[in-house]
């Protein structure tokens, strides 16, 4: 999910990974990736949309996004932002209403690690099957393979009367 | 240790001390700078040690060059508690403790190349000695480490006491120094400020709240009992508070002081209410004179206490009460008294009656004669002398010094004053405060402070300070008021006399954080327990002191790091924040909600992150702090600028210990384990796939599913988004 990734054709620099410390650890993984311009980039993304992005021959695509200020780690403050605090008094009108939103928080940090949580299930649903998909396919083939070699196949022709080709 | 390149051209010798050695050929250095750095005698700095994964605290005790151009620095070691656990059961050491080495031996002080320096530390000593000048909090929060006990390298024990001298080095080397920073100024004011503001409530109600002597309170009481001579009694009061004041006032070093004195007058007779007037510091930039002048007032002091001592001893009525609790006081006082010139801080308000104080240990010695043979009485007028003579003393000598001069008068007989005006009174001994303030503006600013705080009567009282005797309590405050009054007059006058310096501003958050009445010297750990105290200002979240101090050493990753406070329970996990929130910019707000350090991490946005909540996991200092925060969280709202109350729990971060399965990636066994010759020699490549393979057909579930989860956390968000909107929209203060 979500990775950026870079074109064979293209240099890319400074790849780094985006650590994981909230999420369950075999969620994917993302990387920054820093192209040499932005004609690199945009062409990156798009190729990177249109086909699926293979790595290393896995069938589970790598996808890519454009880069936001907020996934980097050191970054600098940005200048003429002011932020103010303030410890609201009981009494405050607001008191509830802030209460209730800290609840909201909670609320939807939970939403989304349950959302995360389903995703995964339904990844380990589609790998399994896929992965049984493959199992098979790799069964059928071998098999193939198979009596072809050990002349099953030539045999089997004859008995036929059929011509195979021997090449 | 290492040896450094000693020719960097960033490092520069400051003030020669002299010479010696052989030939006269090694020179002693007062302070030398490296980089921006300046580093002085005395200064603890951290020291690279090789191999050692932390590194080295030490004060330097000498600093000098070889006559061959070697640098070599004389340190004096502190001991981290595990340094000396092997020697020493060591228990309840707070976290950031060292002990100071001490005694004779190997391990108490060494000669090392000055490039093993590798930065400055700032290390408190909270020690409760009387010598030492008491941490303010402010201090306490930003020091690097504190120390308050020494280990006897020789006996390799643990003395609880500083010594006199350790490693030939005056111990009031090695207690905190009592020039103020920069920095701190304005913190420093506010407590002496906050101090005043304590002390005028406490004559007005009898009561004192200050801590530190029990007694004290208690004597009080007793005073309400005592109802004849209560006036005294408040006069009394009101002079010690004053001077209280006035020492506090006094006390920073950096600043000189003005004292001013004023008698007001009473309608009684018997006695003449003096009030001394509070000693005004004109906050000032840093004179050189000022020890001197200090001493000259201690001694003036003592003459005239002598001398006034007798004429007073008879009209008083005798108050124990006022007596015990003076001496009580000057006690106190004088207990912090020593250290004319150390840097205290903490010791507002002891330290400037410490100052003058030295000079009363004999009047407090005097007292508890005085109080078995004439009740105390005489006793209590003379303390009350001393105090007012002592505060024109000062003011005198800071007259000559570099004000206009002022006369001072003692007497029994007081003034009338009207705001402006001292009328002398009966008895012709005046006492005129000339003292010319030369005052920022900003100085303005802090007494106004305390005059708000105790109310808006007194700015009426201020202007007419008729005294009714009969009423005590508003004779007192009065009193106090007018003083003030009289300040701001000044203020106002001077300003234009005065000398600039940067001015110091108080925020208004300081000075609200004042009244809250907390004692300067709480101490950080100490905090977790003041629960509610915040004052529910708005802080403007700025850099937080110490934030950019430099980091001379690699940090341990963050991973690492996060890793032992999970284990230890220092690990918070802020929730609801700003996405745009840098890390720095969380551990300001840490540090301006809950006045802790702390190091922060933003946890950095991901294509599956909440557009609007950014998190961050928080490291504090101790579990305490950490367990405070989350408390303060759940139970209070800390309201951030844009809306957003923090959210914060125990941070439980997940580990990479074993890393599952990724789903969507699959291998035939077999064929992993004889892999084609092709495969070998070919490099691991990427690619997009072509249609007409079976990973692209698998490649194409995965990419639906993608789309669906991606779907699926849109919509999520976006209903979230729609449920923050119209909870926000339904805030009041909107």
């Amino acid at each position: 999910m979500g990775s950026s990734a870079a074109q064979a054709d293209y240099a890319a620099f400074l790849e780094k990974f985006i650590p994981n410390y909230m999420g369950p650890r075999n969620i994917a993984e993302c990387a920054l990736v820093e192209m040499e311009d932005v004609r690199q980039a945009k062409a990156v993304l798009s190729e990177i949309s249109q086909f699926p992005f293979m790595m290393s021959g896995m069938p589970r695509p790598v996808r890519a996004r454009p880069a936001q200020v907020e996934m980097f780690d050191e970054r600098p403050i940005k200048p003429g932002r002011r932020i103010q605090c303030r410890w609201l008094e009981e009494n405050d009108p607001d008191f509830e209403i802030a209460r209730e939103m800290k609840r909201l928080t909670n609320k939807h940090a939970a939403e989304a690690a349950f959302l995360q949580k389903k995703q995964l299930q339904e990844e380990e649903k589609l790998a399994k099957q896929q992965l049984d998909t493959l199992k098979g396919n790799y069964k059928k083939y071998e098999m193939v393979d198979s009596i072809m070699a050990d002349g099953t196949a030539r045999r089997l022709a004859r008995h036929y009367n059929l011509r195979v080709a021997e090449d | 240790m290492v040896e450094v390149d000693t020719k960097d051209l960033a490092f520069k010798w400051g003030k020669q001390r002299g010479v010696g050695g052989k030939d006269k050929k090694v020179r002693f250095f007062q302070s030398f700078s490296y980089g921006s750095v300046e580093y002085a005698l005395y200064d603890c700095v951290y020291l690279y040690g090789e191999g050692e994964t932390e590194p080295y605290i030490g004060k330097l005790i000498k600093i000098w060059e070889n006559p061959d151009k070697t640098k070599k620095v004389k340190v004096l070691w502190f001991f981290r508690p595990r340094e000396i656990q092997y020697y020493v059961g060591v228990e309840d050491t707070a976290k950031d403790e060292l002990f100071l080495a001490s005694g004779e031996g190997a391990g108490l002080a060494n000669v090392n190349p000055l490039e093993a320096i590798v930065g400055k530390c700032n290390v408190v000593c909270t020690s409760e000695d009387s010598k030492n000048p008491q941490p303010t909090e402010e201090q306490l929060r930003t020091a690097d480490f504190i120390f308050y006990r020494a280990f006897d390298v020789g006996h390799c024990r643990i003395l609880d006491k500083i010594e006199e001298k350790v490693a030939g080095v005056e111990v009031k080397f090695i207690f905190n120094r009592v020039e103020a920073q920069e920095p701190n100024v304005v913190l420093e004011l506010d407590s002496a400020k906050k101090e005043v503001f304590g002390n005028a409530v406490a004559s007005n109600k009898t009561e004192f709240p200050l801590k530190k002597n029990p007694s004290k309170e208690h004597t009080t009481q007793k005073s309400n009992v005592i109802s004849i001579n209560s006036l005294w009694k408040e006069n009394a009061d009101t002079n010690t508070s004053l001077v209280k004041q006035k020492s506090s006032l006094r006390e920073q070093p950096a600043y000189r002081i003005r004292v001013e004195s004023k008698i007001s007058k009473t309608n009684d007779r018997q006695e003449n209410i003096s009030l001394d007037k509070s000693a005004l510091r004109s906050v000032d930039f840093p004179i050189k004179g000022e020890g001197r002048v200090v001493k000259n007032l201690v001694r003036n002091e003592e003459k005239l206490k002598s001398s006034h001592d007798c004429n007073e001893l008879e009209d008083r009525p005798s108050e124990n009460v006022i007596c015990v609790r003076i001496e009580e006081k000057v006690k106190s006082i004088h207990d912090c008294g020593e250290l004319d010139d150390r840097p205290s801080k903490k010791a507002k308000l002891d330290c400037s009656v410490k100052v003058f104080g030295d000079k009363k240990e004999k009047s407090v010695r005097k007292l508890p004669v005085d109080l078995s043979r004439h009740d105390a009485r005489g006793v209590g007028t003379v303390i009350d002398f001393e105090d007012k003579s002592r505060l024109k003393l000062v003011k005198d000598s800071r007259g000559v010094e570099n004000g206009p001069l002022k006369k001072l008068k003692l007497d029994e007989k007081t003034k009338p004053f009207d705001g402006k005006n001292f009328v002398k009174s009966e008895k012709g001994k005046s006492s005129r405060d000339c003292s010319e303030l030369e005052d920022r503006p900003s100085k303005k600013a802090k007494f106004d402070g305390p005059v708000k705080v105790l109310g808006n009567q007194n700015e009426k009282r201020g202007q007419k300070i008729a005294v009714d005797s009969d009423l005590i309590d508003a004779k007192v405050l009065p009193v106090v008021t007018a003083c003030e009054y009289k300040y701001r007059l000044k203020l106002a006058k001077d300003s234009q006399v005065d000398e600039k310096g940067s001015s110091k501003k108080l925020k208004p958050d300081e000075n609200t954080k004042l009244s809250n009445g907390k004692l300067p010297r709480a101490s950080p750990r100490q905090f977790a327990d003041e629960d509610k105290k915040f004052d529910h200002q708005i802080m403007e979240i700025t850099r937080r002191p110490d934030a950019d101090k430099s980091k001379w050493f690699r940090a341990i990753p963050w991973e690492d790091r996060m890793k032992s406070a999970n284990e230890l329970g220092t690990l918070v996990l802020l929730q609801n924040l700003d996405p745009a929130y840098t890390s720095a910019e969380v551990e300001d707000i840490v540090w301006h909600g809950f006045k802790e350090n702390c190091r922060a991490k933003m946890i950095q946005r991901t294509s599956i992150s909440s557009p609007h909540c950014g998190q961050a996991f928080v490291i504090f200092k101790t579990r305490e702090a950490a367990e405070m925060v989350v408390k303060k969280l759940d139970e209070g709202c800390l309201w951030i600028s844009n809306g957003r109350p923090l959210v914060g729990s125990t941070g439980t971060p997940c580990f990479p210990e074993k890393k599952p399965t990724f789903f969507g990636h699959f291998a035939i066994d077999k064929l992993r384990y004889q892999m084609p010759r092709e495969m070998r020699e070919a490099v691991s490549t990427s690619h997009c796939s072509q249609p007409n393979t079976i990973e692209y057909d698998m490649a194409m579930e995965w990419c639906l599913l993608q789309e669906r989860s991606d779907f699926c956390w849109k919509q999520l968000y976006k209903r979230q988004g729609e449920e923050l909107k119209i909870l926000k929209s339904s805030l009041k203060s909107n």
